[in-house]
């Protein structure tokens, strides 16, 4: 009755005792082998990569790679990246696949561009509208799945769709100039030497990061992704969960547009494309980190180095301008597939061994 | 589909059975679910397997069909046609019809056919047609086979999957399984598959008709046994068993293990129902009061299997009133029903009780989440995990690891978890469906003894099983639905397990009588 409480040192809970621990201290082997379970590479496979390609590149073009400039450059490209895959991050979390992400960035972009240009709208005020606007978004995605009861994939697709129609209809499908230079200033003002959108990227991850992982909403968020029935009849309100997800989604991937905009101090009304799949990628990558199949920010910002970094030092070794893309649909297949592969094996193993022990215990299942 | 002659079925002249059963058991982890089970079953009969939950009709099913391995020493021998492994000369028909519902029957049929590179090619859809019309009518029936099978009434579909259950045999006399066939037919429905299991009786088949319902195997069968605990206690012809003797087989010598609890220590009614409505449902009313554990018993079909769920609202009930507490809920409003303090344990587990892919603390906070969290909605990790912690030793989880994945654990302990789940958030009236199927012996106290512990302090508990055994042992009352009505009520010393079965057996016995 009472040995239930006792701590088990093992990773695996269905795998025997590895035969040390019977004769050492239990928590040696314990904190040993959650080390070895954080550590492995199936947790954190992307940090091993990070590195190794940080050794790589550093060897291979030393002069290039391991400049301060470089690696500003970087960081100053990327926070908007990261702002969108961890918007995405989000709805994915609570079951909704987002295809209209990269559209609701543009749609960002040419409405800020719009609002400031043909409608003289001071710069606060259109910032506030857009924002506003992409959250209205959000409403209409989250009422298409939830009160439509259209599936997430087929709401999105068809939302990008109307949204590439709005932004050419906003635009007259020619670029917008801005002519603010308050408004250039929000994504390209520098802090300590370095650019506004890594504040606000920080910013974004740290709240979506607390909101997603230790607040209320956030477990409801990862119940209503991980088994909408189960949830529900738990009193989840899953519907609005839905709506909080996609809400933030609209708003996050607005203000995404909105800095892209200030960036190039231009609307640009074809970027939308640009944006979808390397934040998908991220996010699904980012799954496969730390924290066991669960999409994470963690996880997705480290996704969002790994493509960055792999993509800029190919860049600088001279790789063809397709390689970026190249790199992206590889690393993800890779990372994806392997967690896939590492973790079948490993429910199997211990099916066997399971069984064997219960036929009367040989000591060989333990090696595994 | 010519008769092949078959020299040796000639030179035993039908004497040698279909299928003969002998010294078959099957144990699991020490108990046996089998022991030394033997029959025959012969040319043009009908043999029916009755027994209740966890009598072993199901394990025989498993080990017939080649799911499980039997112990050695077991034979099981097939001198029907066809040829390979057993599985491919015994046929089944399992509860789940395995029919795709957007394919007609002609598709659906065919689907079990190798396909060839001719098959790209277009045309020939006439001959199959005709081909399936023509192994729909050796079943005995006719249906629109160009029809989606959804249309179908389930009493067709299941005639469908017998066609392509016979589908491919040179001669008419192979073993069809059928396992409990009719759970999910309204009773004047089973009329229609029993035309057509005589049809392929009368044509040399042996069918094996494992059931619930002692009516149908009155309509149906020429012989019965009864299982109990593993062992084959009655086999007669079923002209030669009265309903009693066939329940008294069911039941055994009873044992009461219940703990005879003082009415008057019942507090005010917490649930009332009146004239509940549901698909199945058809005019229910009940009242339960503070401290007492009502059952709900009835045969699938009979509308007992919607109960909890119209009860919580997670199915919207059609008409009628649901009150805790004097307080209505509102139909098809589950988080109205949690307000009001009732809680749900549903029967399928992995699919609306448990979050399988979140662990054993997550699960357990699910419901009543705001009593773990401050302000922000923040979750603070410590004392939540001392909570789960707290909780995962109260209902004697093992081990209780409540950083477990919910995944990981059996199907007691994930049960455990989710009793546990609304046992935390005090619930004024708890209702369980199923409450331990698929759940191990030793777990199956453990939750009796929390659901009683939690009845004592006054929750008001309604647990809907088709397990009688458990009903009589743990409930205070016991109501027996068939057609969706109440069509009786047992409480004290006639609360027994015979009595409860009896209830349920002989009314769905007059049902069948009357269609």
């Amino acid at each position: 009755m009472s040995t239930g409480v006792q701590p088990r040192p093992t990773d695996n809970p269905e795998t025997p005792l590895p035969p040390t621990s019977r004769t050492e201290p239990q928590l040696g082997p314990s904190r040993w082998n959650r080390f070895k379970r954080q550590a492995s590479f199936r947790n954190v496979g992307a940090l091993y990569i990070l590195a190794a390609m940080f050794v790589i590149f550093s060897l291979w073009e030393p002069d290039t790679f391991l400049t301060v400039l470089t690696w500003r450059l970087l960081l100053d490209n990327q926070a908007i990246s990261a702002i969108i895959a961890v918007a995405v991050v989000v709805p994915l979390s609570a079951g909704v696949i987002d295809l209209a992400l990269g559209t609701e960035v543009g749609m960002g972009a040419i409405v800020v561009a719009w609002l400031i240009t043909d409608k003289s709208v001071s710069v606060p005020v259109a910032f506030t509208l857009t924002l506003v606007i992409g959250a209205a978004i959000g409403v209409v995605v989250a009422g298409l799945i939830v009160k439509a009861r259209i599936r997430s994939l087929i709401a999105t697709l068809a939302m990008s769709s109307i949204l590439i129609a709005l932004i050419n209809w906003l635009s007259g499908s020619e670029p917008i100039n801005v002519v603010s230079s308050s408004f250039h200033t929000i994504a390209t003002g520098e802090l300590f030497g370095v650019v506004y959108p890594v504040y606000f990227a920080a910013g974004v991850s740290l709240i979506v990061w607390y909101v997603l992982e230790h607040s209320s909403f956030g477990r409801r968020v990862y119940a209503t992704g991980a088994n909408p029935d189960a949830s529900r009849l738990a009193g989840v309100r899953t519907s609005r969960i839905i709506l909080g997800a996609t809400v933030t989604c609209g708003v996050l991937s607005a203000f995404a547009g909105l800095l892209t905009a200030s960036q190039i101090s231009t609307g640009d009304p074809t970027i939308s494309a640009n944006f979808l799949l390397p934040a998908i990628a991220a996010a699904f990558l980012g799954s496969t980190q730390f924290k066991g199949g669960r999409f994470n920010v963690a996880g997705t910002l480290v996704a969002v180095a790994v493509l960055a970094v792999g993509v800029e030092g190919l860049e600088l070794g001279g790789a063809p301008v397709w390689t970026p893309d190249l790199f992206n649909g590889v690393v993800l297949l890779l990372a994806v597939g392997f967690a896939q592969m590492q973790r079948s094996p490993t429910r199997r193993t211990a099916a066997i061994t399971r069984t064997i022990r219960s036929m009367g215990g040989s000591r060989k299942s333990e090696t595994s | 589909m010519v008769p092949a002659p078959d020299d040796r079925a000639d030179e035993s002249g039908g004497i040698t059975p279909l299928l003969r059963v002998r010294a078959l058991s099957k144990t699991f982890a020490g108990t046996k679910a089998l022991d030394d089970v033997c029959f025959d079953l012969h040319r043009g009969e009908v043999l029916a397997i009755v027994g209740q939950n966890g009598s072993g009709k199901s394990t025989l099913v498993k080990v017939l069909a080649g799911v499980h391995q039997a112990d050695p020493g077991g034979e099981i021998d097939v001198s029907a046609v066809g040829r390979g492994a057993r599985r491919e000369q015994l046929h089944f028909i399992h509860q789940d019809l395995g029919l795709i519902e957007q394919l007609s029957t002609t598709e659906n049929l065919d689907l079990s056919r190798r396909l060839g590179l001719r098959d790209l090619l277009p045309g020939g859809r006439r001959g199959e047609h005709e081909r399936a019309a023509l192994l729909v009518r050796r079943a005995g029936a006719a249906i629109d086979v160009r029809s989606p099978v959804a249309r179908l009434s389930p009493a067709e579909r299941t005639i469908v999957a017998l066609a392509r259950a016979m589908n491919g045999w040179p001669r008419p006399d192979g073993v069809l399984v059928l396992d409990e066939p009719t759970a999910s037919f309204h009773s004047s429905e089973a009329q229609r598959l029993f035309d057509a299991i005589r049809h392929v009786r009368d044509a040399g088949a042996g069918v094996l008709f494992i059931s619930h319902r002692l009516g149908e195997i009155r309509a149906i069968a020429d012989r019965v046994i009864v299982l109990r605990d593993g062992c084959s206690v009655l086999e007669v012809p079923v002209d030669e068993a009265d309903d009693a003797t066939l329940v008294r087989a069911i039941v055994g010598s009873e044992i009461n293990g219940r703990r005879e609890r003082d009415a008057s220590t019942f507090g005010n009614v917490r649930l009332k129902v009146v004239d509940l409505v549901g698909i199945r449902l058809a005019g229910v009313s009940l009242s339960v009061q503070a401290g007492e554990i009502l059952g709900v018993s009835g045969v699938l079909g009979s509308g007992r299997e919607e109960l909890g769920s119209l009860l919580f609202g997670s199915v919207r009930r059609r008409s009628g009133s649901v009150e805790v507490d004097g307080k209505t809920l509102r139909a098809g409003d589950v988080a109205d029903a949690i307000g009001a303090g009732m809680g749900l344990v549903p029967a399928n587990r992995a699919q609306q009780g448990a979050v399988l892919l979140m662990n054993v603390r997550e699960n357990l906070t699910l419901a009543g989440l705001q009593s773990v969290q401050r302000r922000f909605g923040w979750i603070p990790r410590r004392p939540e995990r001392a909570e789960a912690t707290r909780w995962a030793r109260a209902v004697d989880l093992r081990p209780a690891d409540p950083e477990r994945p919910m995944a990981q654990l059996s199907g007691g302990n994930q049960q455990k978890v989710v009793l546990a789940k609304w046992l935390r958030t005090m619930p004024n009236v708890l209702v369980l469906d199923e409450p331990t199927a698929g759940v191990d012996v030793g777990a199956k106290v453990s939750i009796y003894e929390l659901v009683r512990d939690a009845a004592s302090q006054g929750t008001a508990v309604v647990i809907s099983s088709s397990d009688t055994k458990e009903l009589a042992e743990v409930c205070d009352r016991v109501v027996v639905l068939n057609g969706g009505c109440v069509v009786g009520e047992l409480s004290g010393a006639a609360l027994t397990e015979q009595a409860v079965l009896y209830m349920s057996f002989e009314v769905s016995a007059a049902a069948v009588a009357a269609s």
